[in-house]
């Protein structure tokens, strides 16, 4: 890890993400090994669903954000970050398909054997999606294993 | 368990400390490539020709088990809506790994009327038995569709 990555209140921020319909699907496609069972009808899927349960149209899973945001940590701090690294957030306002995401990681100490990174997501509006904690260790271990 | 011994999904059959899984999978590379592309993610250690020793999978790959947990015991109910995600990772996971994953409902609660759960769940090395994730998935159960 470098030491430029390392510095107190450094803040990264990925390349955006587009997060519509093709990429709800190719990721639906990608974690069905094997078969989730999940319910036909969700608030993913369709509109009644998702209006029932009080969202003005179908949401994006939260864990497709979540996956975005830890590879984002994964490409800015390398492998360590497999070997005790930790992600911690809440899924605080829907993503709706569409929407353009920026992943965003702050250094809040570097004073520990790990690196603590207040984290969030925004939408293109600017609107916070997920915020949370993350924790990489600052030496990166060589090798997989 | 077995299909026609599961449980309807609501709160009266969510209880504190109930074991889910084992669930049992191998790491596909075909996966691992499916799931980079989906996320948009360039990174060479998902590719065959990982600078790791091994092609490894994206971070969160399989934080999709707690839906097969989830199946295994349970069946019905209108989904959730995912609230919080905690991940620790102790190892990455690596191309034809055989996986157990199994999991504990360690959390119920109702809250200003919504009804939470936490599922913590690990996988482990189905051979050596090394741990690689520990994880825990929050979520408000939706009740005839609704969330409160």
């Amino acid at each position: 890890m470098s030491t430029a990555a390392t510095n107190l209140g450094r803040e990264l921020v990925s390349k955006p993400y587009l997060l519509d319909a093709g990429a709800a699907i190719a990721y639906g496609e990608s974690i069905e090994s094997p078969p989730r069972r999940a319910p036909g009808v969700n608030i993913h899927t369709d509109e009644e669903a998702a209006r029932k349960a009080g969202f003005q149209a179908p949401i994006a899973g939260g864990e497709q954000t979540y996956a975005v945001m830890a590879n984002f940590i994964l490409d800015s701090f390398g492998i360590g970050f497999l070997r005790g690294g930790r992600l911690e957030a809440a899924l605080v306002k829907p993503v709706f398909y569409g929407d353009t995401l920026t992943m965003h990681a702050r250094i809040a100490d570097a004073g520990s054997p790990h690196l603590q990174l207040e984290v969030w997501t925004e939408n293109q509006r600017g609107e916070r999606v997920l915020t949370g904690t993350a924790r990489v260790p600052k030496e990166s271990p060589s090798g997989s294993r | 368990m077995d299909q026609d011994k599961r449980l309807l999904i609501c709160p009266e059959n969510l209880h504190e400390g109930m074991k889910l899984g084992p669930v049992f999978y191998v790491v596909k590379p075909e996966q691992i490539e499916a799931f980079a592309r989906a996320t948009a993610s360039s990174n060479p250690l998902f590719t065959k020709n990982s600078p790791a020793e091994d092609q490894i999978a994206p971070p969160t790959m399989r934080l999709q088990d707690y839906a097969l947990l989830i199946a295994a015991h349970f069946y019905g109910g209108s989904g959730g809506v995912h609230a919080k995600h905690w991940t620790e990772f102790h190892a990455p996971m690596r191309v034809n790994q055989s996986v157990k994953t199994e999991g504990r409902i360690t959390t119920v609660e109702r809250k200003r009327g919504k009804f939470y759960f936490e599922l913590e769940y690990e996988s482990r090395d189905a051979t050596t038995d090394e741990l690689l994730v520990r994880q825990a998935i929050i979520s408000v159960l939706l009740l005839e569709g609704k969330i409160a």
